[in-house]
């Protein structure tokens, strides 16, 4: 029993991590149609910087600041992404899509070397965060408590996010853009400013997911370009541009996934893009998506 | 055969001994390392640089296992080229490549070294899922070469059976699994419930099939109970390892390495993994030392790839390790692991069978000589001695495992010095000429040949 | 900028004629003037030139942009290893003839599926479908090797036994690059025949107006499966061709970066052009060899040019020289 309810975490986990990359690729999509395929990469910035903020002040700090430079990793990546936005995407919103697909592969591979330049070949760890939290009994087993913070910060942010984009202003804002940019320009939305809003968020999303994944892991190079393709996964079971799929679409990989590595690991990886395939095909606009 | 067999006879019968104790005559054998006095070489010796490629892991999770071999290439290197080079002219220059690139282009990579950058010589490779493709197209471009690791039997049973220019100096990968498997038996014979966390590529496969192998006949009654095949160089093991516990094993058996290895054991210690089960590992004190945390349990069986540990043979007793893992340390301020002694021992092979074609031919010999002075060449490294078979190219020296523990001389876990454990390589690996099998010889030959124990 | 695009190249195989015969005669003369390393990248270089061209009768023509050509060029290789692992085979032909058939099978079967979208879903359906193949071909080691993958051996062409003395360098530099460039004429011509047929004509149609095709009559899901059937095949094709060179194949080939890589050479030769997919296959395949060798951050530059091409030689190489040179242009523009 025990057992079953360590699974649900194990579960709940990894979609969480997941909800946050993927909810942040869907946020972009939603409101500036672009796919960005650096998107994992700015997760695995968002890991290396927490991982590296708190290596610097590992020495003598008190515990309560090493958890509060957790979300260091979130702030740098919404920064980057605000660079990056109006420098490297704004010059391709008037072109078609395959440049943009195309601008953000090298992108992509710019940032991956980039990570490499400046924290090294090694793994980055912050496991410090990990163990200080021990562990939690539930019946005869123990959990790390760290994974269930994990877990309440996906929850968080999901519940933050949701009010952000249904009960603010801004929210209206973004939403208005995303149904259709051009009448929220004539209606004196900024747009310029809506789009590196959104990327902002999106990035910082990514970044905060793998900001919180370090502890328990640690930062490597290429975890960037695995975790796109499960969060692509998971945004096309749940709906290119919707935030609902993405948390819908993380907790279907989540679950699927962790039934698959005890139940049937050999094709564990293929049922979940088989799983992105049938929704395709039976719902092109994925589980919450608006038809095109 | 004779009446069925104890497991203890069995254990003393393969000369598997705990704490074991060290000395052989040395007469005739190379030594690695060993400042002498320089022979004057025979003939004239071009001073060209004598170019090796090293390929290892620079960069990701196994570049805790790379890096040390590349240290160790260097500094064997900086011993020769102090002395002026091989033969006393042509300095060693050590041309790095990063295996992390991916097996077909580490392909690309061999072969523009050779023929475009002109290396005489290739060496490195850590991982067993790149010699199978790089052995034969060194073969094809005739490159002399020496793998450190990347030690799947598969090597030279199937890829390349009968090796020309490929050689290999850390032990083949079977007596992994094996070691593993024995020391089980020796330390935990009443194991009855089994469990695996293999990487998912040749060297998890192979230590599955071996561990498996030897248990079936020094500890026929344990069962395997659970298997996790995580992918390799993946930091994510939490589903594994509820995996593992929910089917309520009495041992894991993992061969999860390098930075792998280290995600593994923070996120088993907060899953109370060390608490529930006994823990036996063919690699995780193989990495380089200082990778390991004091966090580490004690106590568990803590694989060094069945190769080197750099505190055995520990004090004076084995001089020229006190003298290799001194070096080692002034040089890069850490200790070495078995990749650095292996490549520090290849380095030396290639010394000594230049300087033994010297003195046979004179001038520069030519790549057929050094070859034929490597072919069946021991030499004392500083591990021990290090045989090179002449039918496969293969190196042996015999197997050490042991325990982890935590010593106030160093900030990181060592092998327990009171509970070494050391087994005659030849009793655990195929003989020359046996038939190649399948999963490997060493397997079909361990299945034919070693009786089951009875199981009191 | 224009999204009107050039027409892709001359329609008379006449005209083409005074720069395809000195581009084959060089081809031809090369291994005789250059080292056997760089004719056997030249290999590389011609058999990727075959995927992009293949994968560029679905960007360049029908206007879709795959994410997931690595699974056709996977098929293709696997198809090869397979076959000589459970039959024993070394003729290259019949590796081909398996992996002509096992990529028609599954381009087929993709095809059916991913037609029915276009632009970004297109994209992401194709990218999803072959990181399928990857993860099957990733874990079922019994099979496939899993990551270490399965090694061929040198083939037999035509039939005839080796002649290079088991030299696979000169092998590989001689005759199987001849065997290469055969095939690669064949893949040219037969391409060349296709877009400049009234099917390519038909292609284009529905690439520049969708709408406008259909009002004329064409079947646009019909035409859009069959220009997705054959650009999967010779992309198998290439993979195929691509295992001797390699010696073995590993999952690495169906990751969905290297479909990526398959774009960026379409990208960088042009693919507004007919000549400009294979012209960046080749100095794409120069390019990172060299960026490899010359700097441990080869991605970074990589990624660099793809950015910088991007942004200001939309045409690629190809495209740009035409652009350069207004007499081509106008020889060669609508």
């Amino acid at each position: 029993m025990d057992i079953l309810v360590i699974h649900l975490f194990n579960a709940l986990l990894y979609a969480s991590v997941l909800f946050l990359i993927a909810g942040g690729l869907s946020l972009i999509y939603g409101v500036m149609r672009i796919v960005n395929l650096a998107h994992g990469n700015l997760y695995a910035f968002g890991a290396y910087v927490t991982a590296w903020v708190v290596g610097q002040a590992l020495a003598g700090a008190h515990p309560v600041i090493l958890y509060l430079l957790l979300p260091a990793g979130a702030f740098a990546a919404a920064l980057l992404g605000a660079i990056l936005e109006p420098t490297l995407l704004r010059p391709f919103y008037r072109r078609a899509e395959e440049y943009q697909l195309l601008v953000t592969f090298g992108l992509l591979m710019i940032l991956e070397d980039l990570m490499r330049f400046f924290w090294g070949p090694y793994p980055l760890t912050a496991t410090s965060l990990f163990e200080k939290m021990g562990s939690l009994k539930i019946g005869e087993s123990v959990y790390p408590r760290y994974n269930l913070l994990v877990i309440s910060i996906g929850v968080l942010a999901a519940g933050f996010l949701w009010a952000f984009v249904y009960k603010t202003r801004f929210g209206v804002v973004l939403r208005a853009t995303s149904q259709d940019m051009r009448r929220a320009s004539a209606m004196g939305v900024n747009v310029n400013r809506v789009y590196i809003q959104a990327f902002t968020i999106g990035c910082f999303m990514a970044g905060l997911g793998g900001a919180i994944v370090v502890p328990g892991q640690s930062a490597v190079l290429g975890m960037g370009v695995d975790a796109l393709v499960l969060a692509f996964v998971v945004v096309v079971v749940g709906g290119l541009g919707s935030l609902e799929g993405a948390l819908v679409g993380a907790l279907i990989v989540g679950i699927v996934r962790e039934f698959g590595v005890s139940v049937f690991p050999e094709v564990e990886l293929a049922v979940l893009y088989l799983i992105a395939v049938v929704v395709l095909l039976v719902r092109p606009a994925g589980l919450f998506g608006r038809t095109a | 055969m004779p009446g069925p067999v104890t497991r203890r006879d069995l254990l003393a019968q393969l000369g598997v001994t705990a704490a074991a104790t060290f000395g052989a005559s040395a007469a005739g054998i190379g030594f690695a390392g060993v400042a002498r006095a320089q022979e004057k070489p025979k003939g004239t010796i071009p001073d060209k640089p004598f170019r090796i490629g090293h390929m290892t892991f620079f960069t990701g999770p196994g570049a805790v296992l790379g890096e040390p071999m590349h240290k160790g290439n260097l500094l064997a290197a900086d011993e020769i080229n102090a002395q002026g080079g091989l033969l006393g002219k042509r300095k060693i220059e050590v041309l790095k490549a990063d295996e992390a690139a991916g097996t077909d282009a580490n392909v690309k990579e061999m072969r523009r070294l050779k023929l475009s950058e002109k290396i005489d010589m290739f060496m490195g490779i850590t991982s067993s899922g790149n010699t199978p493709a790089l052995g034969p197209a060194a073969e094809e471009l005739k490159l002399l070469t020496i793998f450190i690791d990347g030690c799947t039997d598969f090597l030279f049973d199937k890829a390349v059976p009968n090796p020309r220019y490929v050689f290999r100096v850390t032990n083949i990968q079977s007596a992994d699994g094996s070691t593993c498997a024995l020391a089980v038996a020796q330390t935990w014979p009443d194991v009855k419930k089994v469990a695996h966390i293999h990487p998912d590529y040749a060297y998890g496969r192979n230590c599955y099939d071996h561990f498996s192998i030897v248990s079936k006949k020094l500890i026929p009654r344990a069962q395997n109970v659970s298997e996790a095949w995580p992918k390799l160089f993946s930091t994510d093991f939490t589903s594994h390892i509820t995996k593992t516990l929910a089917a309520k094993p009495d041992l894991l058996v993992t061969s999860v390495w390098g930075g792998d290895y280290i995600s593994f054991y923070k996120q088993a210690l907060q899953h109370g993994l060390f608490d529930k089960m006994k823990v036996a590992t063919t690699l995780a004190l193989g990495t380089a030392p200082h990778a390991i945390g004091k966090d580490h349990p004690e106590g568990v069986l803590a694989g060094v790839h069945a190769n080197y540990h750099f505190s055995y043979p520990p004090g004076n007793r084995w001089p020229l390790n006190k003298t290799f893992v001194e070096k080692y340390k002034a040089k890069f301020n850490e200790y070495p692991n078995f990749q650095a002694e292996g490549a520090y021992t290849a380095t030396h092979i290639l010394r000594t069978a230049v300087e033994k074609a010297n003195k046979l031919t004179g001038g520069w010999p030519d790549d057929d000589a050094i070859i034929s002075q490597i072919e069946g060449m021991m030499i004392a490294g500083p591990g021990g001695y290090v045989y090179i078979r002449p039918d496969n190219h293969q190196g042996y020296k015999d197997a050490i495992t042991g325990f982890s523990k935590n010593v106030p001389e160093y900030p990181f876990p060592i092998l327990d010095p009171a509970r070494i454990i050391t087994i005659p390589i030849r009793n655990i690996t195929a003989p020359p000429g046996w038939p190649k099998g399948e999963p490997t010889s060493t397997y079909t030959w361990i299945d034919q040949t070693w009786p089951t124990v009875k199981q009191a | 900028m224009s999204t009107v695009p050039l027409t892709l190249q001359a329609r008379s195989p006449m005209k083409a004629l005074p720069w395809a015969v000195p581009v084959a005669l060089l081809l031809f003369a090369l291994p005789q003037a250059i080292d056997p390393y760089k004719t056997i990248l030249l290999a590389y270089g011609l058999v990727m030139g075959i995927a992009a061209l293949g994968f560029n009768l679905l960007l360049g023509y029908t206007g879709l942009l795959s994410f997931g050509h690595s699974a056709y060029f996977g098929v293709g290789a696997y198809a090869v290893a397979l076959i000589f692992k459970y039959f024993h085979v070394r003729s290259m032909e019949l590796f081909l003839l398996g992996a002509i058939l096992a990529s028609l099978v599954v381009s087929a079967l993709f095809g059916f599926v991913c037609v029915r979208y276009t632009r970004i879903f297109f994209g992401i359906l194709t990218l999803a479908l072959s990181q399928v193949l990857w993860s099957l071909a990733f874990k079922f080691y019994p099979i496939t090797g899993g990551t270490d993958g399965l090694r061929v051996p040198t083939p037999t062409l035509l039939g005839l036994p080796l002649d290079t003395a088991g030299d696979k360098i000169l092998f590989l530099a001689r005759n199987y690059y001849y065997y290469v460039l055969g095939f690669f004429f064949a893949c040219v011509l037969v391409m060349w025949v296709i877009v400049n047929s009234p099917f390519g004509k038909a292609l284009q149609a529905i690439r520049d107006n969708e709408t406008r095709a259909e009002f004329v009559g064409i079947h646009i899901r019909r035409y859009r499966f069959v220009a997705f059937l054959v650009s999967g095949v010779f992309t198998g094709i290439a993979g195929a061709l691509w295992v001797p060179l390699n010696g073995l194949t590993t999952p690495d080939i169906l990751y969905w970066p290297f479909s990526g890589e398959i774009v960026f050479m379409t990208v960088l030769g042009g693919f507004r052009t007919f000549s400009g997919p294979i012209f960046g296959a080749v100095v794409f395949n120069y390019l990172k060899t060299s960026a490899v060798g010359f700097t441990t951050y080869w991605q970074a530059l990589l990624g660099a040019i793809l950015v910088f091409l991007v942004l200001a030689l939309p045409g690629g190489i190809v495209g740009t020289v035409v652009q350069l040179f207004p007499m081509l242009k106008k020889r060669f523009s609508r």
